[in-house]
């Protein structure tokens, strides 16, 4: 059978490979034989989801932000101009620098962009300290530059670096903080804990979720009606205070994997109930279906039937809501962390970034902090773009 | 029916003792009693070792923090029923009971215009964009409301507090009236200044709401409108506007009833994200300060408030929708 099958495939490729030779008159035929020869290989159900998925614009856009910040918390060393680790309090506050083209102020030109250090002055009249350029000398912009050394995922040591100056200037494409860090190296840095945090929390919430959702409906009878009752006790739950309150009680002393690991923990334990819902509605329906009975009747154990049909069948809607849930964890931790409630220094987070805009003065006068807003935009947005294409797509047998 | 809404509310009244369960657990789980912390904060103030023990003492014996966990929980439910005591606040020198009455009301007014606000605009936009599938109005609203669900509320907060200050140079942000205002009557003038001064967290809180309520609604007319009796109907020859706004649009509100249940939480939280960054006297900021402080009775009588409000919400949505739609199965 397999011995015939695929001598099938590979007449039907070579028939294609035929078919890009242009030989006019042979064409015809082809097309018809190709229209009457049935398609022995049915599409994988991975298959139809990537069909359907690639159909809609938005989740390919969305999948792209997703990726693009992925890249950028991963690689944040290599994406930095200058070392993530340093401080330097003379650097402080400096705002996002322009790029320039072209003829420079000494009237020379530049084939690829360039940028002026900034320097610390006092205005004349009214005293207040302010960043300036310094036309005096234009540096340029070279990409794949050597510099500060780092250690690409903790392991290989590299000094290369996306984009850079030469030595005795500085690129800080959208400012520094107050330490004098560049903020556009550190908030690619801090998608590493608000990504991988929300994830952590999504995939503990989905084992609750699912392990409980899968029983509710599957055992029914009491099992279901006491885990029904506790999913709408925990949903009816005020959330955000609840978190807020959790997290506060992290002792400050606690190094910073325990206040990870918790944090993610607190997420957890309330962001599970749609997924027991839906997973519970699911199986309920399936439980009836002619392949569940068969396997039944076959003789297989429950946790067979749990594992090997029905976990398959319910995975699609447990990757939909992994989409759904991450942005929502990453609103809240981000809020969490910008009230000094949840992670803390050293580790460094969106919402950690944000703290310092807390202080209007410090708001008012470098307005640039503001810059992590833009990730956390692009990181939500991405998800729940992606998380409503990958709804349509999850159920490819449904006909609309 | 009666039966139905009866035991509703005998549903609730579980969840509000699994609520205060959780609350009470709360304000137990960090390390030392109440009368320690409070030790603790006197002397950080620069008390005498006396005089915070024998406070210490005086406030153990007085809540009864020396007596089995079970005893203390019901003393302390006792107390909220009976005499409306919450616990002591010791950064306030205050029964928590007595903060929550002066901050509740203004924390209420503005969470339920705002579910008011996000209802009718997020529900008139739904009924807009439905009949217009795909178009282009359609999609420019998917994705304005796709957007504003994914911002942080409080960093929309802090641009907003921003320009209030720094651009438009406004004073009094962190407060519910001007100066002018604070001590008089209710006034037409007061009204109008009191909406200057609260219009960011409507805004805000409102936003989200408007979204969710707008996919909520045209998801459900594009349903309903995909029904028989609407093809009846517009076979009939009424006009498209009398179609969707008398017959289909009543039959699909239902969903929207039962769906403002879930509502509130989301208004609550964005009323109590946007209150701490601007600094209102709601009961956010106050449930925050606590948290930071350590002020425990406050924090765990917050969440048990906040429990409350959603849970008579969702029992209103019921009960409402109940009576509206008489079609609802009651088993």
């Amino acid at each position: 059978m397999s011995a015939e099958k695929s001598e099938i495939i590979a007449s039907g490729s070579s028939l294609q490979q035929e078919m890009d030779i242009p030989l006019g008159v042979a064409q015809p035929d082809i097309a018809v034989l190709r229209e009457v020869t049935p398609q022995f290989e049915n599409e994988s159900y991975s298959q139809l989801v990537w069909r359907r998925f690639r159909r809609s614009k938005v989740s390919i856009v969305g999948g792209f932000m997703v990726l693009t910040l992925v890249f950028l918390a991963i690689f944040a060393d290599f994406f930095s101009p200058t070392t993530l680790y340093g401080v330097d309090l003379k650097a402080s506050f400096i705002p996002p620098q322009q790029v320039h083209f072209f003829t420079d102020a000494n009237g020379q030109f530049h084939i690829g962009p360039y940028v002026y250090n900034m320097v610390y002055t006092l205005n004349p009249t009214t005293f207040q300290v302010m960043w300036v350029e310094d036309t005096k000398k234009a540096y340029d912009i070279h990409f794949f530059v050597l510099g500060s050394e780092y250690k690409v995922l903790g392991i290989i040591p590299m000094n290369l670096h996306f984009f850079g100056v030469a030595e005795g200037g500085a690129v800080h494409i959208l400012g520094t903080d107050k330490f004098g860090r560049d903020l556009w190296g550190k908030a690619s840095e801090a998608g590493r804990i608000s990504l991988t945090m929300s994830l952590f929390g999504t995939i503990i919430s989905i084992l609750i979720g699912s392990v409980l959702g899968v029983a509710s409906g599957y055992y029914g009878g009491w099992i279901d009606n006491v885990l029904q009752r506790f999913t709408e006790f925990v949903t009816a739950f005020p959330s955000l205070p609840l978190f807020m309150a959790l997290a506060a009680l992290i002792p400050k002393t606690a190094d910073s994997f325990t206040v990870f690991v918790l944090m993610a923990c607190i997420f957890a334990i309330l962001s599970w109930t749609t997924l027991a819902r839906e997973v519970r509605g699911k199986v309920l329906s399936l439980r009836e279906s002619d392949f569940i009975m068969a396997a039944k009747e076959m003789g297989a154990s429950d946790s067979r039937i749990i594992f090997r049909h029905l976990y398959p069948n319910v995975l699609s809607h447990i990757i939909v809501i992994l989409t759904l849930t991450v942005p929502a964890i990453i609103l809240t931790e981000s809020f969490l962390s910008f009230l000094g409630i949840g992670i803390t220094e050293p580790l460094i987070s969106w919402g950690l970034m944000m703290r310092n805009t807390q202080d209007i003065q410090t708001l008012g006068q470098n307005s640039w902090i503001l810059a992590p807003i833009a990730f956390m935009v692009i990181a939500v947005l991405g998800f729940n773009f992606l998380g409503d294409g990958l709804r349509d797509a999850a159920d490819p047998y449904a006909v609309k | 029916m009666v039966n139905y809404i009866f035991r509703r509310i005998v549903i609730a009244f579980f969840m509000l003792i699994g609520i205060g369960i959780v609350s009470f657990i709360v304000i137990q789980l960090p390390p030392g009693d109440y009368a320690s912390t409070y030790k603790g904060y006197l002397l950080a103030r620069g008390a005498t070792e006396q005089d915070a023990t024998r406070a210490e003492e005086l406030i153990r014996q007085q809540y009864g923090l020396d007596k089995p966990i079970v005893e203390q929980f019901i003393g302390w439910v006792k107390g909220i029923v009976t005499e409306g005591k919450f616990g002591y606040s010791f950064a306030y020198g205050k029964d928590v009971g007595v903060l929550i009455a002066e901050r509740i009301p203004m924390t209420l007014i503005i969470a339920i215009l705002a579910h008011a606000i996000s209802t009718v605009v997020g529900v008139g936009l739904g009924i807009y964009v439905a009949p217009r599938k795909y178009g282009i109005a359609d999609n420019v609203w998917a994705i304005i409301s796709f957007v504003l669900t994914s911002v942080p509320r409080f960093s929309l907060a802090i641009i907003i507090l921003y320009i209030l200050v720094i651009d438009l140079k406004q004073p009094s942000v962190s407060s519910f009236f001007s100066p002018q205002f604070v001590f008089a009557g209710w006034s037409f003038a007061k009204v109008v200044d009191m909406f200057q001064h609260i219009w960011p967290v409507l805004l805000i809180a409102g936003l989200g709401g408007v979204a969710r309520n707008m996919r909520v609604m045209r998801g459900n007319l594009l349903d309903v409108l995909g029904s028989q009796y609407v093809q009846t109907a517009r076979s009939k020859g009424l006009k498209e506007e009398t179609v969707i706004l008398k017959h289909a649009v009543p039959n699909a509100l239902h969903t929207i009833v039962a769906y403002q249940g879930t509502v509130l939480p989301y208004m609550l939280a964005g009323e109590l994200e946007v209150a701490i960054v601007l600094g209102l006297p709601t009961l956010g900021p106050l449930f925050y300060e606590a948290l930071v402080n350590g002020d425990i009775y406050i924090s765990g009588s917050l969440l048990l408030i906040y429990g409350v409000l959603i849970l008579v919400g969702n029992l209103l949505a019921d009960i409402f929708l109940s009576v509206l739609d008489p079609r609802i199965r009651y088993s």
